[in-house]
């Protein structure tokens, strides 16, 4: 019977095979979509998960969690500095690191930031040291750089015409171990660095460039000031810190975590949880999600039908050779399983293909986030998939089960009949 | 060897005026070899359709050595034809990609007859019908050969009755001869009850009885005179 089978699907092996692909096609979409849209979900959660609080100046909160987590540029408001200077003496913070944002090296974004975040970030550097001087920088795990080399900072964004800064140029001391989030791209540098190049803080132009904002939209007004890259770090914050786009709290415990979120929630600043405020991001995107799966289990609704009417077609085609096979005395259960068969195996080799097409879809579209944003997110199947497949598996069955019941019914005495 | 009575048929068609196939009596004994002729259309193959149990009698009795399949189920007259009656037909409904021994064993495989024994008794078959490689795929015979296979089929699990439906219509004259004597030869070794269907002279006319029908009756049969003479 396997033979037999194996010498008809060979005989339609054209429409064997399309049948095939557009199982295989469906079912990818399918797979590729429900796989996405959880790696996205799992990965840009973890990414938030290393930022318990986020404190910014009033305003979008999306907008907060977006720059900081994900290190997607956009204008912040600034907060006045003396919020950092607050939290640093706070006994209910573990450690607040200020980020300060707005230049970039080769696609790379530059951060301003301290060494408590640069401690805390990662598990530790893979190598080298952390930065001690105002010329150093640490990159993330994933920037194509190595130790010593120099970065010279470009003001905003190459795409965006921005200008290298010849005031200062880095020097690569260390390396962060990976994180699976978009600080893998990162160069972190002393952000004393960075109010020195544009001019902040410690000087008496502080007050000329209060209004400067980090993406430098104000370039006219924009001045340089020399930096000395020698210049040792200094991490206790004076009344005089510059306005901040945002900073990263690690509180105590999660009850220090509230309430810093309450406090810091009231009048020009804003706190965050940045996972609520992504998980709020998600629900928003729900419909948008329900849209996709629509049109995967539409698209599957499709291929079957069309899996079917051609199935079905096709018995009809084969009427006599059905009929001749029963009067020669096959039984009709013989043929059921024979018809069956033929078209399970195929929707079956459609669903592995499938599986595996969209998997690889799913890992496809992850690389190419990973790449462009530094967010690592996990492909991986989870328990909900085995009940998906064998779902698909028992449709499958259904489905083929309709042209073997027609060939089950057919008349022998066609065989005979010109 | 079976023997065959037929009584009360009665087929009719929606549409048709006459019945497609009438017949009040008509017995052939266990081990006759029988033609059955008449032109086109005159209920030759709904003879072999209802002695078979293709199709279903609403009447009349269908009497195999005192076996009236009439009054079987489908399922029952199934496996009652694949163990007791060898079916030729003219296209012969052999079936591509496999060998002729795969084509010969097929039925029994299905039915899950096919013991070491049958298998032996297939090589067996195809060498009595002149067939050297059991292992040719059956697309590449000739018509001739593919006929040949089909006999084989029909005699492996050693059928009661030998039922041909027009076996040398879509033959040359040449095969159709060759393929005439293998299964006069093959009912006579076997001892098979032979009921050939074929409105070919030169076959009908190497069988002892000949029966003729005529808008689905019998017009006339040889046997029957030789009996009255
Ligand atoms: N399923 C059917 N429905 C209607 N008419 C049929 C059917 N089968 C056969 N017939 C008619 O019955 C008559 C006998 O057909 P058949 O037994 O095939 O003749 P033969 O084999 O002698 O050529 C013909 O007129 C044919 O058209
Ligand atoms: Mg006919």
């Amino acid at each position: 019977m396997i033979r037999f089978i194996l010498a008809d699907l060979r005989k339609y092996w054209l429409g064997s095979a399309v049948v095939v692909l557009i199982v295989a096609l469906a079912v990818a979409l399918g797979v590729a979509v429900t796989l996405q849209e959880r790696a996205l979900r799992l990965g840009s959660a973890r990414a938030a998960d290393k930022f318990d609080l986020v404190i910014g100046a009033a305003g979008s909160e999306n907008q907060l969690v977006l720059s900081s987590v994900f290190l997607q540029a956009s204008p912040l408001p600034l907060m006045d500095g003396r919020v950092l200077t607050q939290l640093a003496s706070d006994p209910r913070v573990a450690w607040a690191a200020p980020i300060g944002f707005g230049d970039s090296f080769m696609g790379y974004p530059i951060v301003g930031t301290t060494t408590a975040l640069v401690n805390n970030l990662a598990d530790g550097l893979a190598e080298g040291k952390v930065f001690a001087r105002e010329g150093e920088a640490v990159i993330g795990a994933s920037v194509a750089l190595k130790l010593g080399d120099q970065i010279k900072p470009m003001h905003g964004a190459a795409e965006e015409g921005g200008h290298t800064h010849a005031e200062l140029a880095y020097r690569v001391a260390g390396r962060l171990k990976p994180t699976g989030t978009a600080w893998d791209r990162a160069v972190l540098v002393p952000i004393q660095a960075v109010w020195h190049i544009h001019g902040m803080g410690h000087h008496d132009e502080a007050e000329v460039e209060r209004n400067h904002d980090a993406h430098g939209e104000a370039a006219e007004a924009h001045e340089h000031h020399a930096a000395d890259p020698d210049a040792t770090i200094s991490e206790t914050w004076d009344a005089d810190v510059p306005g901040l786009p945002a900073i990263l709290v690690k509180p105590k415990s999660i009850a220090d975590a509230y309430k810093l979120r309450q406090q810091y929630r009231a009048g020009t600043t804003l706190a965050v949880f940045p996972a609520e405020v992504l998980t709020r991001l998600y629900a928003t995107l729900g419909d948008a999600k329900r849209v996709l799966f629509a049109v995967a289990t539409g698209s599957q609704g499709l291929v079957a039908a069309s899996v079917l009417l051609v199935t079905v077609m096709h018995v009809g085609q084969r009427r006599r050779q059905i009929g001749a096979l029963r009067a020669l005395g096959a039984p009709r259960r013989a043929l059921f399983s024979i018809v069956w068969l033929e078209l399970f195996v195929l929707v079956a080799m459609g669903l592995a293909a499938g599986f595996a097409l969209g998997y690889a879809a799913a890992l496809a579209v992850s690389g190419m986030v990973a790449s462009g944003s530094g967010v690592s997110i996990p492909v991986n199947f989870a328990r909900d998939d085995i009940g998906f497949a064998v779902a698909l598996l028992a449709f499958a069955a259904l489905i083929s089960s309709v042209p073997a019941v027609l060939a089950y019914r057919q008349s022998p005495a066609s065989a005979l009949r010109g | 060897m079976l023997s065959l009575t037929l009584s009360d048929i009665s087929v009719s068609y929606p549409g048709l005026a006459t019945p497609a196939l009438e017949i009040d009596r008509l017995a052939i004994p266990a081990g006759a070899h029988v033609a059955i002729t008449g032109a086109s259309g005159s209920g030759k193959s709904t003879f072999v359709n209802i002695v078979t149990g293709l199709e279903r009698a609403r009447q009349g009795r269908i009497d195999w050595s005192g076996t009236d399949i009439a009054k079987f189920s489908e399922s029952r007259r199934d496996r009652w034809r694949a163990e007791d009656v060898g079916l030729i037909m003219q296209d012969f409904h052999l079936f591509p990609g496999l060998s002729a021994l795969e084509n010969v064993l097929l039925p029994a495989r299905l039915s899950g007859a096919a013991s070491a024994e049958i298998i032996g008794r297939g090589h067996d078959l195809l060498k009595r019908t002149g067939l050297q490689r059991p292992q040719q795929r059956i697309e590449t015979m000739s018509r001739g050969e593919m006929q040949r296979v089909a006999v084989a089929r029909a005699l492996l699990r050693k059928p009661g009755v030998i039922i041909a439906d027009e076996p040398t219509a879509s033959l040359d004259v040449e095969s159709g001869e060759a393929v005439g004597s293998l299964l006069l030869e093959l009912a006579g070794q076997e001892e098979s009850t032979l009921i050939v269907v074929s409105h070919d002279t030169r076959l009908t006319d190497r069988l002892s009885r000949k029966v003729t029908f005529n808008m689905g009756r019998i017009v006339s049969d040889t046997g029957r005179m030789e009996r009255a003479a």
